[in-house]
């Protein structure tokens, strides 16, 4: 899995699943509230034709002529009836209902239904019947549904990611083989340059050349350098781990050397504030691999006869220099790898996702305070 | 106290009865008349203060637009003639008419 894969998947994954759950619980809410309309509806119904039977009783009743009148009792409801000023008439509700203002409504899981009736038999102006609610139990179905159809779409959105990932995965991967082959081509010639250059007798050579042999060692070295981490990454961060105590401050004059060189073709100057030993237990080429990366940053987007300030304390290593700087844009997506903002420079865009890794491997804290046009300042706290 | 209380209740009850025999039963005859009054007043009006009011209009001004009675009824019969009953007592005989033949108080 390459570095933003997680990431994508996390993405696609999150949106897809959101998406669908908020579908899920749009059409379930729907589907819901239209099962409650139509069992209202039902009962309703149910209510309807209960009191139809409550007004033939009523009517019959009102015929009469006894001297006591038994009011209608059923089996499935109950019933009361109330004259045209709402006072109640008789009832065999199960409570007494204050209010008649609704047509329908359910009250501890019983539904009633008021109904006017005209003429008014027995006196009775509105008939209220009343029977047990029937529940509504969809609602834990739903649930269990909802639960199933995420399972669902979960397992098929992984793989619909997967599927949508491969071509990318499989570019990226091409990549990493042309890198790492071209890598391994590159060893040889730059180590061949490298040793020969260091043997040539300088004594030999007028001004000219030697300033052409300078620059061919700046450009080796550069290259050289690329080489170092393309070979941290392709090895994926797993050269010889050996955590030694360093002496960090020797590391730091060894690499600003390592340098030299290169600083000054472009006129730069080191301002150097390094206390004495410093030490530091890690590996010693991760630890040359990260200062060598913030450095040569540092070289390579500093302006020509500009300072490049490298401190060393107990507890810190900053290196600034009067470069172009960096945006606040540009800041966040810094440790994105292959990203480069100034594409007149060399390189792959490799040096921050480096220094990123080595730092979260060692527990440091980085700090990088950039303006544009004024400079950067890279400060490793552990 | 209780017994005189009890005792003075049941002559006005009866004193009651006998001047509703008196000033209503007299000429309207037998019980079921009544009944067959109240049912249609029951069915028109519903509510026993609506009852009451609408005996009592009719009893003091007798209309045929405010009879209870079908107008086939009125044609052939007439109108009945207006109360000599002062207000008082005929609220009263209305009140006494209500308990006995209403529907609300042969229900159970």
């Amino acid at each position: 899995m390459y570095s933003g894969e997680r990431k994508s998947i996390v993405y696609v994954l999150g949106l897809y699943l959101s998406s669908t759950l908020l579908l899920i619980v749009t059409l379930f809410t729907s589907y819901y509230f239209y099962e409650q309309d139509q069992l209202i509806h039902d009962e309703k119904e149910i209510l309807k034709s209960y009191a139809a039977k409550v007004e033939e009783k009523l009517s019959l009743l009102h015929e009469e002529n006894g001297e006591k009148l038994q009011y209608p009792r059923f089996e499935d409801f109950k019933s009361a009836i109330y004259d045209i000023d709402k006072n109640l008439i008789f009832s065999t509700l199960d409570e007494e209902l204050k209010k008649l203002d609704n047509n329908f409504f359910t009250k501890n899981s019983k539904s009633y239904l008021i109904s006017p009736l005209s003429p008014y038999y027995m006196g009775a102006a509105y008939i209220v019947v009343q029977k047990e609610t029937k529940d509504i139990n969809i609602l834990s179905d739903l649930i269990y549904l909802a639960i199933i159809v995420m399972f669902i779409t979960i397992i098929t959105s992984f793989f619909l990611v997967n599927l949508v990932l491969r071509p990318i995965r499989e570019n990226i991967k091409r990549l990493d083989n042309f890198i790492k082959d071209t890598t391994h081509e590159l060893n040889t010639p730059i180590t061949a340059i490298l040793t020969n250059i260091e043997t040539i007798d300088s004594s030999n050579c007028d001004e000219k050349t030697l300033r052409k042999l300078e620059r061919i060692k700046i450009a080796s070295l550069s290259i050289s350098n690329l080489y170092e981490d393309l070979v941290y990454l392709l090895l994926n961060h797993k050269t010889s781990l050996q955590n030694v105590d360093l002496n960090l401050s020797q590391i730091v004059f060894q690499r600003v050397k390592y340098f030299a060189n290169m600083a000054n073709m472009k006129k730069i100057e080191f301002l150097l504030d390094i206390k004495n030993s410093v030490h530091f237990t890690a590996d010693k080429q991760k630890m040359e691999r990260l200062i060598d990366n913030i450095l040569s940053n540092a070289i390579k987007y500093t302006n020509k006869a500009t300072k490049i300030r490298i401190t060393l304390d107990k507890r810190y290593l900053s290196i600034e220099d009067e470069g172009k700087g960096m945006s606040k844009e540009e800041l966040e997506k810094i440790f994105t790898r292959y990203l480069r903002f100034d594409k007149t420079q060399g390189g792959f865009g490799l040096g921050y996702s480096i220094i990123k890794s080595i730092t979260e491997e060692y527990d440091m804290k980085i700090d990088i305070d950039s303006k544009p046009n004024k400079g950067t300042k890279v400060t490793l706290t552990w | 106290m209780v017994k005189k209380a009890a005792l003075f209740i049941l002559f006005c009850t009866l004193l009651n009865a006998s001047e509703f025999d008196k000033y209503c039963l007299n000429c309207h005859g037998g019980d079921f008349k009544f009944h067959v009054i109240m049912k249609k007043y029951t069915l028109k009006y519903s509510s026993e203060q609506r009852i009451k009011k609408a005996i009592f209009e009719y009893l003091k001004e007798p209309l045929s637009t405010k009879s209870i009675l079908p107008s086939e009824y009125i044609q052939r019969f007439g109108i009945k003639e207006k109360s000599s009953l002062d207000d008082e007592t005929l609220k009263r005989m209305i009140d006494i008419y209500y308990e006995r033949f209403s529907f609300q108080s042969k229900l159970y």
